[in-house]
């Protein structure tokens, strides 16, 4: 990366913060900063890809419990642990997107579905393994050469893989891989004729965006030190979709502007409503879709060009004013 | 034996909600090509109207049963007028209604819970809560009553769509929309038609299925995702199909429960299993759609 100062201040801000923090901020803003990353990569799968895919959660959910799985039942070492859990996401999300990305319009959204709901099932089966519909506990994060991460610190580790996935997507989305993706979401049988492998596209972008999931997961695992089915079901998928559509979809800045909007809103909102945010979500997600598909980077886009035309005026104005006078 | 034919009429009563919910999706995606999971919060709203004109108004059920298919009726129509035509006439990606429709599934759901509550509530059925035995096969009066209900609704439809011009438009619109039009078809009738028909025949499948299941604010989601797995089995092109991809589901379903030897929570999982391996192996499901004549 050529220009690397401007991440290297984002990661000095974004940590600061979290020292200045007491521990139930840190809590909250942890979170935070977790839905921006899961909200980044569900944009490139989404936005930028055009699959319309309801498994994201589930392989947040897959990353999460083999990590747990890996240091508590198997007994193995955190860094084989992640690495196992890592490779362990990308086959599992390689083996549905190779059958699923061969099917047309809304049945990829089906096939994932499915695979989501499944995949809940299979945590509430799985036994002492899995530890059924109660999930998993009484476990930490074990000491790295000595060192405990705990407090600010893990808000760190969560600020390096919220940066690194956006640099990550931001880089490949400007790559000829990007511009693969948005081609093959547009026009599929006119991206094969220049010679996009559009299969090829599709299951990449699938692998990618859902291995990044995972490896939240695995971050995510150590935050609650707790796991269980509810958290990876379909709602939060739900939301992570209004959160990319009221952004802007298909701009990583718009998942960023949704994750932390909708995120923090019920907060704000809870005196108001109580627990009934989803509804007020549901009504602005139907809204945005029908008056503004661009999102509020669509609002923001139109609020810029209005200021520059206004700028552009009042120079026209000021230069036919110079030349009468 | 007799065990057997009680789990025949078990498994077909809740096959016919499945082909009803089937039916629901059909009836919106054959002519628009939009797929409305919102199907299983209608369902779910009709059995909270049965909660409060059956249980609570103690009407009669006929009428009770007319006046929620009317009001699924309204429903459905308003839907499409408020949600779908705006982005279909103003050009929008096909993408767009599936995600408004996405967005309704919330606020339908969201604003049930609000009015009712988060408890499941009773619905009374048809006949009471009966048991009948007519020959060999044995079940409750609600199982037989849904049969009834199912084998009439699929008449129906199969009489609209075989025997009546409007329905003859509405399989023009599905081979090809375009020609359709030509041919002096008003596109944006049949697309209201055809979300009012949808949200009445799901309304029905959940009154029908509320008396076994109470009406929950989230029983909807199941259903939605039971009738898609039932018109993927069966195929979305034709109606019978629905009727088909409900029956096999129910079958396969109430069989693993039964007789596999794998824990009840597990048996969750079959139709989910069975629904990934016909994507995979036959997305156009067992029944293929018509094509047009040349």
């Amino acid at each position: 990366m050529k220009r690397s100062w401007p991440w290297l201040l984002a990661l000095v801000l974004l940590s600061s913060v979290a020292f200045a923090m007491g521990s139930y901020q840190n809590d909250v803003y942890r979170k935070l900063l977790l839905w921006i990353t899961l909200a980044l990569g569900y944009n490139f799968l989404f936005g930028i890809a055009g699959q319309v895919a309801f498994s994201h959660f589930s392989f947040y959910g897959l990353g999460a419990y083999s990590v747990v799985i890996g240091i508590t039942y198997l007994g193995w070492p955190l860094p084989l642990a992640i690495l196992v859990s890592a490779v362990f996401c990308m086959a599992v999300a390689l083996l549905v997107a190779i059958p699923a990305t061969r099917l047309e319009g809304f049945y990829l959204a089906l096939a994932t579905l499915a695979f989501a709901q499944l995949f809940i099932v299979l945590l509430n089966e799985g036994g002492q393994v899995t530890g059924g519909t109660g999930g998993l506990a009484n476990y930490r994060l074990p000491d790295m050469a000595g060192f405990r991460i705990t407090g600010p610190a893990y808000t760190v580790v969560i600020v390096v893989l919220m940066l690194s996935t956006l640099a990550i997507l931001l880089r490949l989305d400007r790559s000829h891989f990007g511009r693969a993706c948005r081609a093959a979401r547009d026009n599929p049988e006119a991206a094969a004729a220049m010679g996009v492998d559009v299969r090829r596209t599709r299951i990449l972008a699938y692998t990618l965006t859902s291995t990044l999931a995972g490896l939240a997961g695995m971050v995510y695992a150590f935050v609650d030190n707790t796991v269980n089915p509810t958290i990876f079901g379909l709602e939060n998928v739900f939301l992570l979709l209004f959160m990319i559509i009221i952004g802007g979809i298909g701009r990583a800045a718009g998942a960023v502007v949704g994750a932390v909007l909708l995120y923090l809103l019920p907060f704000v909102l809870s005196p108001l409503i109580g627990h009934h945010h989803a509804l007020v979500f549901g009504l602005v997600m139907v809204l945005v879709v029908l008056f503004q598909p661009k999102g509020l980077m669509g609002v923001w886009d139109a609020l810029m060009a209005r200021r520059s035309q206004a700028v552009n005026s009042h120079a026209d104005k000021d230069a036919k004013v110079q030349t009468h006078g | 034996m007799n065990d057997f034919l009680e789990l025949v009429v078990g498994a077909t009563a809740s096959g016919c909600i499945y082909a009803l919910v089937a039916l629901a999706y059909l009836l919106i995606t054959r002519p628009t090509g939009i797929i409305n999971f919102a199907v299983g919060e209608w369902a779910m709203m009709a059995a909270f109207a049965g909660v409060v004109m059956l249980n609570q108004w103690d009407w009669p059920y006929p009428l009770g049963m007319g006046v929620m298919v009317a009001m699924m009726f309204v429903v459905g129509w308003l839907t499409e007028r408020l949600t779908v035509r705006p982005l279909v006439e103003s050009g929008a990606p096909p993408l767009a209604p599936i995600l408004a429709l996405l967005g309704m599934l919330v606020v339908f759901r969201e604003a049930i819970s609000i009015g009712f509550g988060p408890d499941p509530q009773a619905v009374p059925a048809a006949f009471g809560f009966g048991r009948l035995e007519w020959g060999l096969l044995a079940g409750s009066y609600q199982s037989f009553f849904i049969i009834a209900c199912t084998v009439s609704v699929f008449a129906m439809a199969w009489y609209f769509f075989e025997r009546t011009l409007h329905g003859k438009s509405f399989e023009a619109v599905a081979i090809d929309r375009r020609a359709a039009a030509w041919m002096g078809i008003h596109l944006g009738r049949v697309t209201a038609v055809s979300f009012a028909m949808g949200a009445a025949v799901a309304g029905l499948a959940g009154v029908l299925a509320a008396p076994n299941v109470s009406a929950h604010y989230l029983m909807g989601m199941p259903l939605a995702i039971q009738g898609f797995t039932a018109l993927v089995i069966g195929g979305v092109g034709r109606v019978e199909g629905a009727l088909l991809g409900g029956l096999i589901l129910a079958f396969a379903e109430q069989m693993t429960v039964r007789y596999a030897p794998v824990p009840p929570g597990l048996a969750m999982g079959v139709p989910l299993v069975l629904l990934i391996l016909f994507l995979l192996v036959r997305p156009t499901g067992l029944l293929p759609a018509r094509e047009g004549r040349t």
